[in-house]
């Protein structure tokens, strides 16, 4: 043990001097002190290169619009390549968020047909994006998730939200067709029906233990 | 039998911890036992394992539902590890197999670190001193576990219960309208490292002190004592405009009849004028003692606890995504939860030990590293731990206490996780 004859404390680690006072302390008693704790060390934060990647998209997107805004307007290329570095960094930091791995399947789905979308929108030609892209990328996924649960059975509820989530938005395309924004009829059609089976069977075919994650999932 | 498939909705104070903790706001709490001999850890993981299905609560991983987390039963194998130097640090369950606590080992030290979401001091001790007692009883010792081993006592549903919801009363409810509070600033340590500084104190001196000379409590006293340091030793608190909030967790379950393990806590607050400028010790503890009498009635207890989950209940909050619930979360916690309150003050009470067990663990901590300074009290056997974490480099406040507590005739040994050198690294 040691006292520190200034603050009037004793102390029962290893410092040399008092934390309170600075002045060095007296081994009081033969009773031997140790560090209780683990030693810290000094680290260099993780973080520098995810910052990096998203500070180099940001100035990609910067520099490409002002160097195709000085050509004149309207915006062209530049568009698609502004896009692209979004895309990127959406994507950077989807992957980077920890979750299962359908989740993130799901997630990429969605914002790569976004971006499909947009891309679409920025060469004045979406409907190949709306028209096919958007469909059979959905129906994709409902399938491949589908297919998962079906063959890993034990662990289907984890796959359950991606699977809810993705038969919601294959019922877009049908409505996309409904209000005319698309031009060809059968993918979406396709799509829809597809989404509505799988979103019936979600709701009459599973047993007791479906209908208890239902609960869990949608508890208000 | 125990169910082996369980789910439960998260309590009104656990809700808002997923989405807003973060490094340098863990919201995770540190229980230590320091026992008489070097932890074995392939005993210490076989104690946890076999320990964990009897705390529902623990044995529970966190789940995203469309419109609030809820928590699954969780039956994965759990590992400890060795402590790590950072005290009540942040860590993301899903490299902890899905669980929401960590044990550690370092020495002879087995430290439990607790996610708040899941559980509050209480609840966490219960769960450690299960551990350390299976601990024992695998390594071929026997203890009497006296009745204070919950482990060692039959299952109840009312352990895994909600007591936030089933003590709501409609009519009770009533506008919580907090201010702001006076914020403690400074130079902070690197890398969200939190400065542990542990007061020992002899339990039977430090009550014959409160009860004799200040005729208060334990937490009263050192609220007070905490408030004054804080007024002598800040330069930008008096004249200020915003007062000086110290909120104390208070354990409801002796004020509801609950055994349950999950959050069952409230803060109450001291609240100290900042344009007062004649703050003595005396009428500092005068004004805390007014303001405990006052918040501490049940009925009050009552209508704050019908208050928060009359929130939760609003049907607009409700049927909000999830999504949206944990950026408003995020964001009105950012605006107005660390705002409201200056610093806080966690008293866990004596540990209650079957006496087999009391001989073999030497020492407690409790540590509760929150923003600005923490102050967590533990006693144990003879002696009464103060401890002090902060996140700051500026140690007068602690300093300004220990001198007091010493000025008062208590002898003090200190103990910390600061040693020298790290000036340099921290």
């Amino acid at each position: 043990m040691k006292y520190c004859k200034t603050c009037h404390v004793h102390y029962d680690t290893t410092l040399e001097h008092c934390i309170l006072c600075n002045g060095e302390l007296e081994n009081e008693d033969e009773k031997e002190v140790t560090y209780k704790f683990s030693e810290c060390q000094k680290r260099k934060t993780s973080r520098f290169f995810h910052r990096l990647f998203i500070f180099i998209n940001i100035v990609s997107i910067l520099i490409s619009l002002y160097i195709d805004f000085s050509d004149g307007l309207p915006l062209s290329w530049s568009l698609i390549v502004s896009i692209t570095n979004l895309y990127a960094v959406v994507m950077f930091i989807l992957l980077a968020v920890p979750t299962i791995w359908t989740s993130k399947f799901t997630k990429s789905v969605i914002v790569t047909i976004g971006m499909v979308i947009l891309i679409g929108l920025a060469i004045r030609d979406h409907q190949w994006a709306l028209d096919y892209v958007f469909p059979f990328a959905v129906m994709l996924n409902i399938l491949l998730i589908t297919i998962l649960i079906i063959f890993n059975r034990k662990k289907w509820f984890d796959y359950f939200s991606a699977l809810i989530i993705v038969t919601l938005i294959g019922l877009v395309p049908g409505l996309l067709n409904l209000l005319k924004v698309t031009e060809v009829t059968w993918p979406s059609v396709a799509c829809f029906s597809y989404a509505l089976v799988t979103l019936l069977g979600i709701i009459f075919l599973p047993p007791k233990a479906s209908r208890e994650e239902f609960r869990r999932r949608f508890h208000v | 039998m125990k169910k082996q498939k369980y789910w439960y909705k998260l309590d009104n104070a656990g809700k808002i911890f997923p989405a807003v903790s973060q490094d340098e706001r863990s919201n995770v709490f540190r229980l230590s036992f320091y026992l008489d001999e070097t932890i074995d850890s392939t005993i210490l993981e076989e104690a946890v394992n076999k320990v964990l299905p009897r705390f529902e609560t623990f044995a529970v991983q966190l789940k995203n539902g469309l419109f609030w987390n809820y928590f699954a039963s969780n039956t994965k194998h759990f590992e400890v590890e060795v402590e790590p130097p950072q005290v009540c640090k942040y860590f993301k369950a899903y490299k902890n197999y899905g669980y929401m606590f960590k044990v550690y080992y370092l020495d002879n030290k087995v430290t439990l670190e607790t996610f708040h979401a899941i559980s509050d001091g209480t609840g966490a001790m219960h769960f450690l001193k299960s551990i350390v007692y299976n601990y024992y009883k695998i390594r071929g010792v026997k203890i009497d576990h006296e009745g204070k081993i919950l482990s060692e006592k039959p299952y109840s549903k009312k352990e895994s219960e909600d007591n936030f919801v089933s003590n709501y009363d409609k009519a009770k409810r009533r506008n919580l309208k907090e201010e702001k509070a006076y914020h403690l600033d400074g130079e902070r340590f690197y890398n969200h490292w939190v400065l542990m500084l542990k007061a020992k104190v002899p339990t039977k001196e430090l009550i014959s002190l409160v009860k004799t000379k200040y005729q208060c409590t334990v937490t009263q006293f050192v609220t007070a004592m905490l408030a004054h340091a804080i007024y002598k030793e800040t330069v930008d608190f008096t004249g200020g405009k915003k007062p000086l909030k110290i909120f104390i967790p208070v354990n409801l379950r002796p004020y509801f009849d609950s055994v349950t393990l999950r959050n069952f806590s409230l803060y109450i607050k001291g609240t100290y004028d900042a344009k007062r400028t004649d703050w003595t010790f005396e009428n500092m503890l005068e004004l805390t003692k007014e303001q405990f009498k006052d918040q501490l009635d049940k009925d009050k207890l009552q209508s704050r606890i019908s208050s928060l989950v009359g929130f939760e209940k609003n049907v607009f909050i409700r049927v909000l995504p999830l999504v949206l619930k944990t950026i408003a979360f995020k964001v009105g916690y950012n605006i107005l939860g660390e705002s409201i309150s200056s610093c806080s003050i966690s008293n866990l009470g004596v540990v209650d030990l079957p006496s087999g067990l009391e001989s073999r663990i030497i020492d407690a901590d409790f540590v509760n590293a929150g923003y600005g300074i923490a102050m967590t009290l533990i006693s144990l056997k003879s002696h009464t731990n103060i401890i002090f974490s902060s996140p700051l480099k500026d140690l007068s406040i602690m300093n300004h206490m220990i001198q007091f507590l010493v000025s008062e005739g208590l002898d003090i040994t200190l103990d910390t996780n600061y040693k020298e050198g790290y000036d340099e690294i921290l």
